[in-house]
């Protein structure tokens, strides 16, 4: 049976050179953790037909996410786009990307990464579904298809847990499950000439200034401050054997090795 | 820089250097010390279109400009001298001629296969008595009824090894001098065709270079590419496109070596700092990373200058010497700033050392584009 897939992506800063935070062209990047969510879409349409439709929120400097995502294979690209969206928290971001899921039409299914590169709250994808009433697994590797519900997989703590999930469904897909296709130079060629991102604002979601941006967000981030992390190199002594084994014992304890 | 380059070219750099980090960077050691061609990523890159990067999608390619195209070379030769090398002399000496020359049955023969990295071409001008002075060539393709008998000792050929389809300089002519020089497009495989052993090269070890020899090799005349007496016209042409993808091979090459300087002096310590503190590894590191940013303006304006389709031979000539001096010095520089680890091989400069050497050698030394470019300016 065919699905209709919807990914929610998103632009992040991949890096913050002299410490500012501008998300000027330059220092963004597609979210790492949004490709393997594109990656098992894309496949998922491969084994069982359907669209893949990939929407981002934010400014439209963000808008080359989409065309990556069509570069990929992805069939239709929608930014959501409005000045009334800046300074959106998480809530207030699901909440666009909740309006923006209601006008897309019918679908199976929606994916998230587990969290973005640049903020790392892993919220607005659990917020989402709660917003559009959906069942929702988090951190999902591995999902097989019913025909009208979903068994899926995730790791937690040591345990292997499965779900049967009706759909449709939101789900976040763990980075480790896929690896994300590389981009073709032609896929690129066509998605970045082409064009056919579609743009829609805050009217077309039939919300309120009130309800997103600065005006609908319950949490404000009044300052950012680089944090530095200290790093120190200690030398072990002793014969080498004496070392192994001193660097075995660190790192049993450190809990890196077991 | 962000004036030359788009949302587009963003993500072309994005990609592949995702993909050579992934794929090509891990064996670059391994492959340079056992002077392996390294097939499994060669058909990797194949399938992401890196074999037809201006191509037209008609036949089989990526359509793209030549931005692109030096941001491809550029990120390859970052991870893999020789691959970038393989990658660039493909596109622009051996398929874009065909593009460029060829009727509309030699394009729908060669090219699509071409593009796709199904076939591996190869460009054979260079002869053991014949280098920067190419109508000097000894080779010969004599007319005998449908054919050519082509016979020629190609030296020194980039894919060499690997190459199905070779674009073979020769006198149909014998007699008529520099007028008498074409194009014979000769296909491994056919009778009299031989791929010479590898040579065990400086740098660029990835490569397989070769010899490429015909021995009375009887050629169909469908295959001479655009007329006979056009050699000389054609071999220019396919120099001048081919320099800006030089220029972007010893442009990636000196940037990972700058990378790789940046990444050392922050963690090597000597007097108690890394040796970063010290202003003499400063001073290296300032002219470094200045040489390769005026490298890049350079050869990224060689290539906008075409896509816009405005005279570019000038500054791909200017492009091509400049970066690859500069690729010549970066690298010597990383070197010095690694001090003996940098002459060890356990260390990558020592690679992006050897390998940017030849990039002031091939396709026109050093010497013969300085000779170019004096002309433009004296005669322009």
């Amino acid at each position: 049976m065919e699905r209709h897939i919807v990914v929610c992506i998103k632009a992040v800063m991949a890096r913050t050179p002299k410490k500012h935070v501008v998300r000027a062209p330059d220092v963004l990047e597609l979210n790492p953790f949004d490709q393997p969510a594109l990656e098992v879409a894309l496949r998922t349409r491969e084994e069982r037909g359907g669209t893949v439709t990939a929407i981002s929120m934010g400014p439209e400097t963000g808008a080359f996410a989409l065309s990556e995502a069509m570069a990929m294979g992805v069939d239709r690209g929608i930014l959501v786009s409005d000045p009334a969206l800046a300074g959106s928290d998480t809530l207030a971001t699901s909440t666009a990307l909740a309006a923006a899921m209601n006008k897309v039409g019918a679908f199976d299914l929606v994916l998230f990464g587990i969290r973005t590169a640049d903020s790392d709250t892993g919220q607005v994808g659990p917020q989402t579904a709660v917003l559009l009433g959906l069942p929702l697994v988090t951190g999902v590797s591995s999902i097989e298809h019913r025909d009208t519900a979903l068994i899926v997989e995730r790791r937690a703590d040591g345990f292997r847990e499965r779900f049967e999930v009706s759909l449709p469904a939101a789900l976040t897909i763990h980075p480790g499950s896929v690896q994300p296709r590389d981009l073709g130079l032609s896929g690129i060629e066509q998605a970045f000439e082409q064009g056919g991102i579609e743009k829609w604002a805050l009217a077309d979601l039939g919300l309120s200034p009130e309800q997103v941006g600065w005006a609908g967000s319950g949490t404000r981030v009044p300052s950012w401050t680089h944090v530095g992390r200290e790093k120190h190199c200690e030398f072990l002594s002793g014969a080498a054997e004496e070392q192994a084994d001193e660097l075995v014992k660190r790192l049993v304890t450190l809990g890196l090795i077991g | 820089m962000d004036t030359l380059v788009s949302e587009k070219h963003r993500a072309v750099r994005r990609s592949v250097r995702a993909f050579c980090e992934r794929e090509l960077l891990p064996i670059a050691r391994d492959i340079d010390h056992e002077a392996r061609f390294p097939w499994d990523v060669v058909e990797k890159m194949a399938r992401l279109g890196y074999f037809g990067i201006q191509v037209p999608r008609e036949f089989g390619g990526a359509g793209m400009d030549s931005v692109s195209y030096v941001i491809v070379i550029e990120e390859i030769s970052r991870a893999c001298g020789g691959l970038g090398l393989c990658v660039t002399v493909h596109n622009s000496v051996a398929v874009f001629p065909i593009l460029a020359f060829g009727s509309d049955e030699q394009k729908h023969r060669w090219v699509p296969s071409l593009a796709r990295g199904e076939k591996l071409g190869a460009f054979c001008l260079t002869e053991p008595n014949a280098g920067s002075d190419a109508a000097s060539i000894e080779a010969t393709a004599l007319r005998d009824g449908d054919h050519y008998v082509v016979n020629a000792n190609k030296v020194l050929v980039t894919n060499g090894g690997v190459a199905d389809i070779c674009l073979i300089f020769a006198r149909t002519d014998p007699d008529a001098g520099r007028k008498g020089m074409s194009v014979i497009v000769a296909e491994r495989g056919t009778a009299g065709f031989v791929a010479g052993d590898l040579e065990d090269l400086c740098g660029m070890r990835a490569n397989p270079v070769s010899s490429i020899r015909l021995f009375d090799c009887r050629v169909p005349v469908e295959n001479l590419l655009g007329k006979e007496g056009m050699g000389l016209r054609i071999a220019l042409a396919a120099l001048d496109t081919g320099r800006v993808g030089i220029a972007a091979q010893a442009l990636g090459i000196a940037q990972a070596a700058l990378e790789e300087a940046v990444r050392y002096a922050r963690q090597r310590r000597q007097f108690g700092v890394p040796i970063a503190k010290h202003q003499a590894v400063q001073m290296m590191i300032a002219d470094m990373a200045t040489q390769v940013e005026a490298a890049r303006l350079m050869v990224y304006r060689a290539a906008v200058l075409r896509d816009r389709g405005r005279p570019f031979s000038q500054a791909s000539a200017m492009a091509k010497l400049y970066a690859s001096e500069v690729a010549s010095k970066v690298t010597d520089m990383a070197v010095q700033i690694h001090g003996g680890y940098g002459y060890s091989k356990s260390y990558p400069v020592e690679r992006y050392y050897r390998d940017a050497r030849v990039t002031r050698i091939y396709e026109g030394t050093s010497e013969i584009h300085r000779m170019v470019i004096a002309r433009g300016v004296l005669d322009g």
